[in-house]
């Protein structure tokens, strides 16, 4: 294996191609229209147009993403996650095309992809998986046998896409006469995100946790879990804030829960990085919830404590080599380690997402902190993908410490021209319930709910006069404009003579 | 110089005059002397010596109202309008006050998947009126209150720009 195409974009694009430099490997760009200048391009050694801006039109063209490999040389394909991370179809293609698909086999995917043929194999593994239907409901089941089934199961229950992720198509249903408009909202968006707009229904734990447990399998038959991550802080079913280990998990519960979590790979003979999802009751039961057959976002926290980078073992495990780890040093943690998604999004506007160009942007750095980004100042945050930009992630010795250094790493985030989750998150930290790491997987929207709309950012009044003083500053400069919102330009010269910004400089020294 | 600074629906008086290497500038009769020194097209670095010599970091942008910017001091975001105060009528078209016609608008590029409310229809603060969506997920605009709607002009299956006005709430 020399050279990689990478089929994704973004931030796991980029951070696929630092793992092909850091092993010496070649690394190949997709790009649509809108891409052009994104990062990953700039990054990669080649870089290949599979068509325009909508991902139908390029990501997700498994026939222009096969034909680029080709054209570029490369003889492996990295899929990242998302897009055709989770496509049997793309993986067997790659391998048709005789090319080395960096991830488990289209049939581990296949399997883990139907959530219900998912179950099935844990419960095969002897993992017990939450009360549910067995069997997907596809448009052509009709309601009144909805109804029936939900009344086995029992009120609260989910809704959820037999193809999902990501919390897309799924929705809570608190009694019998929500649950039609759910089905059908589920299945709409089910099919609109997935291509298969089949549901099953799947009771309600009250307050779980989640807990998942990343492994890495190799062609040989070795699988081997790590220590678990915590990723309980979700907004509507998503993801935003993680970490590792859990303040919930023992060191009893946790050998449990990586060995189920390792029979459940075993069973469907995995290979490569997978991570196996548990809902956590309160009473201590863990739940099998669904495998995940791909790299996940959050992977980066689980590397910080472990000391192992995934990407390359995911590399080195298609290149057909052993697992040469040891076991028992994956689920021994070394200190605590938080990852925050920072997304463009507006959080004092329902976190709608805020596109736009990015006008300057000083990520954070230092000690314990590492900055997955995927993009630049000058960049346009485009409409059509996944509004997230960069996964910030602190580790620390311990938990309140790795708590803090996160603090000062959003302190230190510097961007402009978007919004971003960045005072959400500042307004996170400072929860008790997180501090305590009481919660649970509706703890941040219902924390979220009972702010009743509060701004996340609340100027202080000296904070508020200092930016009336920078206004004035601004305003006493002639490029700037004051009336129709345009940016303001570069100032032709700068604020003062440049020698006497060099002597300030030098006078530092 | 003088300047009328807009923030959150206050106006500051401000004004400015050049000091030695820096500037003298007065908010509401505080004085202020700052150094000011551009790191690049959209950020400054402030040094205010009448705050004990306190370092100020600055982005500047464009904000999403005309004529208003967003400076953020040490990462919190603060709107400001820089134009000279015209009326206190202008007020932001989400504005979530308990009087006067609610006009909802678009606040981002994207598709009108649903319609969920027609015009005479009574709706109540929070509650849905059109599921819009963009970078693949669906988002509800709600209600800033309770009220009637008054005009509908979101279409299902359109696209609209940000900015666009999809229904008015009297």
């Amino acid at each position: 294996m020399k050279k990689i195409l990478i089929a994704n974009r973004g931030e796991i694009a980029v951070r696929v191609i630092r793992a092909c430099r850091d092993m010496g490997l070649s690394s190949v760009a997709v790009y649509s229209e809108c891409d052009r200048t994104a990062l990953h391009v700039r990054y990669a050694d080649q870089a290949v147009p599979v068509g325009p801006s909508p991902p139908r039109e390029s990501y997700l063209r498994i026939d222009r993403l096969i034909d680029a490999a080709k054209k570029s040389g490369a003889d492996a394909v990295h899929p990242g996650y998302g897009f055709l991370a989770e496509n049997p179809a793309f993986a067997s293609a790659v391998r048709d095309a005789g090319l080395t698909f960096i991830g488990p086999t289209p049939h581990a995917i296949e399997t883990m992809g139907s959530k219900t043929a998912a179950r099935l194999a844990a419960t095969r593994a002897g993992v017990p998986v939450v009360p549910g239907t067995a069997d997907p409901l596809g448009n052509e089941v009709p309601d009144d046998k909805i109804q029936a089934l939900a009344r086995t199961i029992g009120y609260p229950l989910l809704v959820k896409a037999v193809a999902g992720g990501g919390g897309k198509g799924m929705r809570t249903v608190a009694d019998a006469a929500e649950l039609s408009s759910a089905v059908r909202a589920a299945r709409s968006e089910a099919g609109a995100s997935f291509g298969d707009a089949s549901v099953y229904l799947e009771r309600r734990l009250t307050r779980p946790r989640h807990i998942e447990v990343q492994l890495l399998g190799d062609a040989h038959g070795t699988v081997t879990p790590f220590v678990e991550r915590e990723c309980s802080i979700q907004r509507r079913h998503q993801k935003v804030v993680e970490e590792t280990p859990s303040l919930a998990v023992t060191p009893a519960l946790r050998e449990a829960i990586t060995s189920a979590a390792a029979a459940v790979a075993r069973s469907v003979g995995y290979t490569n990085a997978g991570t196996v999802e548990f809902l956590l009751d309160e009473d201590g039961r863990f739940y099998f919830l669904e495998m995940n057959t791909r790299l996940q976002v959050e992977h980066p926290i689980t590397e910080m404590v472990t000391g192992v980078d995934l990407v390359q073992w995911q590399i080195r495990i298609a290149r057909g080599e052993p697992l040469t780890l040891d076991p028992a040093a994956l689920v021994r943690p070394r200190g605590h380690a938080i990852e925050c998604r920072v997304y463009a999004e507006d959080p004092d506007n329902n976190f709608l997402p805020s596109p736009g160009r990015i006008l300057a942007l000083r990520p954070p750095a230092g000690p314990g902190v590492r900055d997955d980004s995927g993009v630049t100042a000058g960049l346009d945050v485009p409409i059509f993908y996944d509004p997230m930009i960069s996964k910030l992630v602190a580790w620390a010795e311990d938990r309140p410490s790795a708590i803090a250094r996160m603090r000062r790493a959003l302190d230190e985030y510097l961007i402009a021209g978007i919004k971003t989750t960045v005072p959400f998150f500042r307004w996170l930290l400072e929860q008790p319930a997180f501090q305590s790491g009481t919660f649970h997987t509706t703890f941040l929207d219902e924390i979220l709910e009972a702010r009743n709309g509060r701004p996340f950012v609340e100027p202080a009044p000296e904070i508020e006069a200092i930016a009336v003083v920078a206004a004035s500053v601004l305003a006493a400069l002639p490029s700037v404009a004051t009336g129709n919102g345009a940016v303001p330009e570069p100032a032709p010269s700068p604020l003062r003579p440049q020698w006497r910004v060099q002597a300030r400089v030098e006078g530092l020294r | 110089m003088r300047y009328d600074v807009d923030v959150g629906g206050r106006v500051r008086q401000a004004t400015l005059a050049r000091a030695g290497d820096g500037f003298a500038i007065s908010v509401d009769g505080r004085s202020y002397h700052v150094d000011a020194v551009r790191i690049d097209a959209y950020t400054l670095s402030l040094v205010v010596d009448s705050v004990s010599h306190q370092s100020y970091e600055i982005t500047v942008a464009p904000g999403t109202g005309a004529g208003q910017l967003t400076v953020t001091v040490n990462g919190t975001p603060v709107t400001v309008g820089l134009n000279v105060h015209r009326s206190r009528s202008q007020k932001d078209d989400s504005d979530k006050s308990a009087s006067g016609p609610q006009r909802l608008a678009a606040s981002m590029p994207g598709k009108i998947v649903r319609v969920l409310v027609k015009t005479g229809d009574m709706v109540r603060a929070r509650q849905p009126l059109v599921v819009v969506e963009a970078m693949k997920m669906e988002n509800e605009m709600r209600a800033g209150r309770d009220g009637t709607v008054a005009e509908v002009h979101a279409l299902e299956g359109h696209s609209v720009e940000a900015g666009a006005l999809l229904l008015v709430i009297q």
